[in-house]
């Protein structure tokens, strides 16, 4: 078998894995689709409308499923591994192609540009893995997070420090010395740095003890309250329903129920084959 | 895995069928012509040596292209299989033998059991401290003593006639022996290499190779009791006749004139067809076999390694015997093309063997010719040879004319003059980019 | 028994040569390690590059004698210096335009970047040897002596003599100058941190608007500075030779590795510690062991390992060991 792009055949060379880790976010450029949905029902801060895509040239992850948050509250996707909840992020914040569908940051629509524009745009991302630079230190990684800001930076990140007091502390240490619990708070806090009014956060309370989620919960509801947006992905649905404003349950790329987060705990069917009863 | 390249490879059927014979004509008529303008002689030396590189890209394929070994130490095996020329086919140093031959020996045996000692210990003892100083001691006392036996030998050997020998001289067998026992030669020292080296990542491996080589070399030119180091041997025996015997011979006059040839040229070219028949032969059967074996359900194995090293490794695939198989199976075979091109010389020069010349170009000539298909591997050998013979009096007759303008004895004249070898180095790298980004299969992409 | 004297051959012979050639090959190993970092493979043309900006420091070094103009007793090429390196930083970027940013832009896998870089490495020790030839090349002027054994002999009365030759000690200033300069800049500056991220996790530094094509190009330059100085280093310790330059690649690539490819820090102690074993393994210890033992009990023999031809085992035997017991290095780099 000869791979398609004679460039990437790497002829399973070990060190391919090493400098681009196989789990990197793939960075495909975004194609114009062909078919744009008929005007949208939703009108929200931040729309991901009838999304349909998936990585390269493969299968579609994402068939057809709308995402939506209002300004200042928080929307949680919940559902099964592999269901497309982390694709659906990477789609809304551009780093894979939509083949039909669209999104849009408070009416304007954003669906070709860049991360990076969209990053200036006021958006901001929590990847689910690899959300760190873990040899620079727990500052350094803020300041990361301010780059494209050009004013006084010191403001925002006392703010990140009040809101996380244990990074003040370990702000001179290697972010990737840090606990689990910790990093993911250098990586929330690094999102926070660029001023964003959309925090997309991927499985923040991945591998963090119970107190700690509650905490950083807790911490997700207070950046809401400062009127920032909050879309984020959750394999610990009851507790992240339970403080969604908007909940979305999304199988097999699509969405399979949706509604506030309470609606949703109540909702038997949902409790039944998701909330395990 | 998908199955969207297979599609694309019977694409176009009728054009990749025609494509490999159509270029190999085309590398043909670039010989012919080659002989018109500078001679037949001329083009027979470039058409034999061209062959000999075909086996090394050969050998190297087999390692890169077909399995994805990233060996850079090209150079150090051609160099064994040179070594075994001599081994094989210089007369033994009777007196040098006498003087201290079995010293030597001896010493050899005492490091060989200390490594081995060394290796069964580390296998043996359990992973402490006391394993750790164990080895230390022995390692120290098997260096010293291997020195106290062998130095007195190197001494003794090397004092025998050092303006004529030296060393201790070969087999005295025939030089065709030396071939595959060119082969054999390589191929040891790349088991060796093979059992500790190959686990590593490919850029590791890479310069581990290119270490080795270095190595090899180092002692090549520094050990004058194994082939008199950088002294050379010269007047190795050779498995066709001479020039001059041929000049001397009634009957070769007589028919060198029946075609209108003087005896010269005609014993010139007589003797390199020869070779070329020789090597010919040793060129179609490491391609009948390697062709062979990877049509075989090893082959496949390998190739399906090289494609997805974990998936194989995972449906329990023995990635690293595969890996150590086809490692030393590579390394014969540029050992045996070492050892041709050798015979070919009729000597034995370290100081020659250059990395950019010995394991660089012979990677040109793969990635050029297209890494994975073994035809692919044979034109790029072929070509690159060619272009690397033509380049320079090419450059030569542009930057030397360029030189008679300027000033003469002046700086920029000299570098002009220079110039045309020079431009062998640069001309191979830009070929290299330019297949690299405009057509990086090569010229026949593996099927 | 004379400690002393023994410590001054020790000094004389193995210490300041092993340090100079370490200072060498640690900024060698910076490069290497740089490219590695932020480009992601290894770079086979470095040894090239580090002679190109020799040769290049060389011509213009040879210019200026020529005008007359000399830099007292130090030596002129380090006036030279700076034209070399804006000529190899003026080549590198070219080349990255001109080849590796397509294969960056296709996200290539590494192994086809390092056969890129073989095609790079022919072109440029073509380059090399068109401007400046295949000959040994000697271009050090000024005071050859920073201490002479002489003098050294005078000073302290011993029977032993350590000289310190000014490009040995010009190779240390230097090279802790460079390191100086580059751990600030790594560490203090926006751009420099801005590199270590991208070298960290290219995708988050996307993500964080670190523009990559910028962060690629302050490398090239960065490393065409240091491998620049490295050569130039080199070239005025020993003298300039093209193909001695390619050959510098393995105990280069050797220090990079042991230290950890992708690590600075590691990338300096990577160059001390080849550059220590090549020289302590290949010197003929007879003379500090006659002085350090007491009369008689010294052994015969020259008491040398290995002979000098053969350092490029030391490197190697190091690699290896080093990659066989802690496969990433002393310290930590960024393979895993
Ligand atoms: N980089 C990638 N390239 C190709 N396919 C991918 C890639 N990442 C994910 N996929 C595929 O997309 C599908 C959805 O993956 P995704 O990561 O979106 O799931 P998820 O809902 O986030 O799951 P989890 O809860 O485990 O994080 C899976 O089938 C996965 O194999
Ligand atoms: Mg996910």
């Amino acid at each position: 078998m000869i791979s398609e792009d004679p460039l990437r055949d790497d002829r399973g060379n070990r060190d391919l894995s090493i400098t681009r880790p196989r789990d990197a976010i793939p960075m495909d450029p975004i194609v114009p689709t062909a078919t744009q949905p008929a005007t949208s029902v939703v009108n929200a801060f931040l729309v991901g409308e009838a999304m349909v895509g998936g990585y390269g040239r493969g299968p579609s992850i994402l068939n057809g499923c709308t995402i939506a948050a209002e300004k200042g509250q928080i929307a949680v996707i919940v559902g099964p591994n592999g269901a497309g909840k982390s694709t659906a992020m990477k789609a809304i914040f551009g780093m894979l192609d939509l083949r039909q569908g669209s999104v849009r940051l408070n009416g304007e629509d954003i669906t070709r540009l860049s991360p990076q524009d969209r990053v200036a745009k006021g958006m901001a991302f929590v990847p689910q893995t690899r959300n760190i630079f873990p040899s620079l230190t727990v500052q350094e990684n803020l300041e990361m997070g301010a780059f494209l800001r050009k004013d006084d930076i010191s403001r925002t990140m006392e703010q990140v420090y009040e809101l996380f007091p244990i990074l003040r502390e370990k702000r001179r240490q290697p972010a990737g010395e840090l606990s689990g619990g910790q990093r993911q708070q250098v990586a929330v806090g690094r999102a926070l740095m660029t001023q964003p009014s959309v925090l997309m956060l991927d499985e923040p309370t991945a591998g963090v003890s119970p107190i700690v989620m509650d905490e950083l919960f807790d911490r997700i509801i207070e950046i809401a309250r400062t009127g920032i947006t909050i879309l984020m992905v959750e394999q610990n649905a009851r507790q992240a329903l339970e403080i969604a404003d908007k909940g979305y349950v999304l199988v097999q790329g699509a969405n399979a129920f949706s509604g506030t987060g309470k609606d949703l705990l109540a909702d038997p069917q949902v409790r039944k084959s998701f909330l395990g009863g | 895995m998908t199955t969207v390249p297979q599609t694309r490879a019977i694409a176009t059927p009728a054009r990749d069928s025609l494509r490999t014979p159509l270029l190999f004509l085309g590398m043909g008529v670039l010989l012919v012509l080659t002989g018109f303008l500078m001679g037949a002689n001329y083009a027979l030396l470039v058409v034999n040596m061209g062959l000999v590189s075909a086996i090394m890209a050969l050998g190297v394929n087999l390692q890169w292209g077909f399995a994805g070994l990233f060996n850079i130490g090209v150079m150090g095996f051609l160099a064994l299989g040179g070594l075994a020329a001599v081994l094989i086919a210089m007369p033994p140093v009777t007196e040098a033998w006498a003087a201290g031959g079995l010293r030597i020996l001896l010493g050899l045996l005492l490091g060989a059991a200390t490594v081995v000692l060394l290796v069964l210990l580390r296998m043996r003892m359990a992973p402490s401290r006391r394993r750790m100083a164990v080895m230390i001691a022995v390692g120290i006392a098997g260096f010293v003593l291997f020195r106290r036996v062998i130095d007195p030998g190197i001494v003794a050997v090397e004092a025998v006639t050092p303006a004529a020998t030296g060393y201790l001289g070969g087999l005295g067998l025939p030089v065709l022996l030396a071939w595959p026992a060119g082969g054999l030669l390589a191929a040891g020292a790349a088991w060796l290499i093979g059992k500790t080296a190959l686990g590593l990542r490919s850029d590791y491996l890479a310069i581990a190779t290119l270490g080795i080589a270095e190595i090899i070399l180092a002692v090549l030119k520094n050990e004058d009791w194994l082939a008199r180091g950088v002294k050379n041997v010269i007047g190795i025996p050779r498995p066709v006749p001479r020039e001059i015997d041929l000049q001397r011979s009634p009957d070769f006059v007589e028919q060198a004139a029946r075609f209108g040839l003087n005896a010269v040229d005609a014993s010139k070219i007589w003797v390199n067809l020869l070779y070329m028949l020789l090597i010919l032969a040793v060129l179609g059967l490491v391609l009948l076999l390697s062709q062979l074996a990877l049509k075989s359900p090893w082959g496949r194995m390998v190739r399906a390694i090289r494609d997805n090293e974990v998936a194989a490794e995972a449906m329990g695939k023995d990635v690293t015997a595969r890996h150590l198989q086809i490692f030393v199976l590579g390394s014969a075979v540029i050992g045996i093309a070492g050892a041709i091109m050798v015979t070919l010389d009729g000597q034995l020069t370290p100081g020659s063997y250059q990395p950019l010349r010995y394991t660089f170009l012979i990677w040109v000539m793969v990635i050029v010719g297209g890494s994975g298909n073994n035809w692919g591997a044979i034109l790029g050998g072929l070509l690159i040879w060619w272009l690397w013979v033509i380049v320079a009096p090419l450059g030569q007759l542009v930057f030397g004319s360029l030189a008679t303008m300027m000033p003469e004895g002046s700086f920029m004249a000299q570098r002009l003059a220079d110039a045309g070898e020079q431009m062998r180095l640069l001309t191979m790298g830009v070929v290299l980019l330019l297949v690299l980004r405009f057509s990086p299969r090569g010229l026949i992409p593996e099927r | 028994m004379d400690l002393l004297n023994a410590l001054v051959v020790f000094l004389n012979f193995v210490f300041v040569p092993a340090v100079s050639y370490g200072a060498q090959l640690a900024l060698g190993a910076l490069g290497v390690t740089l490219i590695y970092g932020i480009l992601r493979f290894s770079n086979f043309a470095h040894g090239d590059t580090m002679a190109f900006g020799t040769a290049i420091t060389i011509l213009c070094t040879f210019g200026l004698q020529a005008l007359g103009i000399t830099f007292g007793p130090l030596p002129t090429a380090l006036l030279a210096l700076p034209v070399g390196i804006v000529a190899t930083a003026l080549l590198l970027l070219g080349t990255d335009r001109v080849v590796y940013r397509f294969y960056r832009e296709r996200k290539a896998a590494p192994v086809i970047l390092v056969i890129v870089s073989m095609g790079v490495m022919f072109v440029m020790n073509g380059i090399v040897r068109f401007i400046i030839g295949v000959g040994d090349v000697t271009f050090a002027d000024g005071a050859r002596f920073l201490v002479s054994a002489r003098g050294f002999q005078e000073w302290s009365g011993l029977e032993e003599g350590l000289a310190i030759r000014s490009s040995q000690a010009i190779t240390v200033v230097t090279a802790a100058i460079a390191v100086a300069l580059l751990f600030w800049f790594l560490n203090h500056t926006r751009t420099g941190k801005s590199m270590r991220a991208f070298s960290d996790n290219e995708d988050l530094a996307l993500l964080s608007g670190i523009n990559p094509e910028r962060v690629v190009a302050i490398t090239w330059i960065i490393v065409a500075a240091l491998a620049t100085t490295a050569g130039v280093l080199y070239g005025l310790d020993k003298s300039f030779k093209a193909f001695t330059y390619f050959q510098l690649l393995l105990p280069i690539f050797a220090a990079a590795i042991v230290g950890g490819l992708g690590n600075p820090l590691g990338a300096i102690a990577g160059g001390f510690v080849i550059a220590f074993s090549e020289v302590m393994l290949t010197y003929a210890w007879r003379k500090v062991v006659l002085y350090a033992l007491p009369e008689g009990w010294a052994p015969d023999g020259l008491l040398q390992l290995m002979s000098t031809e053969y350092k490029f085992a030391v490197s190697f035997a190091i690699l290896i060991i080093v990659l066989l017991f802690r496969p990433t290095g002393l310290f930590r780099g960024q393979s895993v």
